[in-house]
């Protein structure tokens, strides 16, 4: 890869969980081997896609229908991760809605009682710098995660503590 | 359906192993979890639970949501939950979401056994003769619907990879570096929430 450049991969996949492990695989090795975050962050990114899909499969997307993954890599400088929806899933969700309930778990008193819900929180909001919520025009939602590859909290080891969420 | 398989193993009539192996995740979990939910059906009171974990390779939220959910009946009729062996992503997605915070990880199975099998040393003072209890019932949690695909998916996914020149270079959207914390769903002044967790 050459200094100075943006890497964008794009996929589509059928709205179907079955194809997730295929791009799991492929979110392991591609950060693996292009790019320069260490192992530990291949496989957090790994599960950071799987969320943002299941969630977009489940609510976003109807069956029959698709999502689409991006990923752009800026040499030596981040990472972003984008998961469109169609919003044609039966309970599909408008961003102020998302970024609502996002803000509410992200609440230290907020207690995960159920089997679900963890994941928006507690693996992708811990694991990105920046989350991003936007509907798109054409229908559905579309969320964005980025990640900066030098950040200083990289080194203490300690989970993220502070982020931004932005909103259009 | 992504590869898993669960077992569990009766050690003694006080421990039970699950074995876990393969990718538990959204295809799989619903289905595949409910085996370990039978085998705590009657569960006597003090059942301990050791969730092996050698050969997990992957697990996602709902999975940890289950174990969770595992733990709280387990806990509940007084037994004690441990995992063991977990590889170093497990481990680290179990950090992320406080399970390990509930569950103590072993670095083997034996090491995790040993540890649950230790008899409780029995109180100096006579305890009154317990009441005999009812039988306890595992109840298994209302399962999740699953969205099926009502049409056959595409064969491949498409891939489309392309490398562009960077154009200007892209400033990053500043990080919090002052030392003042920003508050819960404080906005800023470039419109962006700034919270901290």
């Amino acid at each position: 890869m050459e200094e100075n450049t943006k890497t964008k991969i794009t996929i589509t996949l059928p709205t179907n969980a079955y194809f997730m492990s295929g791009i799991r695989d492929f979110t392991l090795n591609m950060i693996k081997n292009t790019t320069n975050f260490e192992e530990k962050w291949a496989f957090r990114f790994q599960s950071v896609v799987d969320e943002l899909c299941n969630n977009a499969i489940e609510y976003g997307s109807s069956p029959g229908s698709e999502i689409r993954i991006t990923f752009i890599y800026a040499k030596d400088d981040y990472l972003e991760i984008e998961v469109q929806d169609t919003g044609t899933g039966k309970n599909r969700i408008k961003a102020e809605e998302l970024k609502k309930l996002y803000e509410e778990r992200r609440e230290p008193a907020y207690q995960f009682t159920g089997i679900r819900g963890r994941g928006l929180v507690k693996i992708i909001g811990e694991w990105s710098d920046e989350i991003k919520f936007e509907d798109r025009p054409e229908g559905g939602l579309s969320v964005t995660v980025k990640k900066y590859l030098k950040d200083p909290r990289f080194k203490s080891g300690l989970p993220q503590k502070t982020e931004q969420i932005i909103l259009n | 359906m992504t590869e898993v398989n669960i077992s569990v193993e009766d050690v003694n009539p006080t421990l039970k192993v699950a074995h876990i192996s393969g990718q538990l995740d959204e295809s799989n979990v619903d289905e595949k979890i409910q085996g370990i939910y039978k085998a705590l059906e009657n569960a006597p009171k003090g059942l301990n639970m050791i969730f092996d974990m050698q050969n997990l390779d992957y697990m996602n939220s709902k999975s940890i949501g289950y174990l969770t959910d595992l733990y709280g009946k387990i806990t509940e009729l007084g037994g004690k939950v441990s995992i063991c062996s977990a590889k170093p992503n497990i481990l680290d997605i179990l950090q992320v979401v406080g399970l390990t915070q509930l569950m103590q990880n072993y670095e083997s199975l034996d090491a995790a056994t040993t540890a649950l099998a230790v008899p409780v040393v029995p109180a100096v003072t006579p305890t009154p003769t317990p009441v005999a209890q009812p039988a306890q019932v595992v109840t298994q949690p209302a399962p999740t619907p699953v969205a099926q695909p009502v049409v056959a998916p595409a064969a491949t996914p498409t891939v489309e990879a392309t490398v562009t020149p960077a154009q200007a270079p892209v400033a990053p959207v500043a990080e919090p570096t002052a030392p003042a914390q920003p508050q819960p769903g404080q906005v800023t002044s470039d419109g962006a929430y700034k919270f901290e967790s």
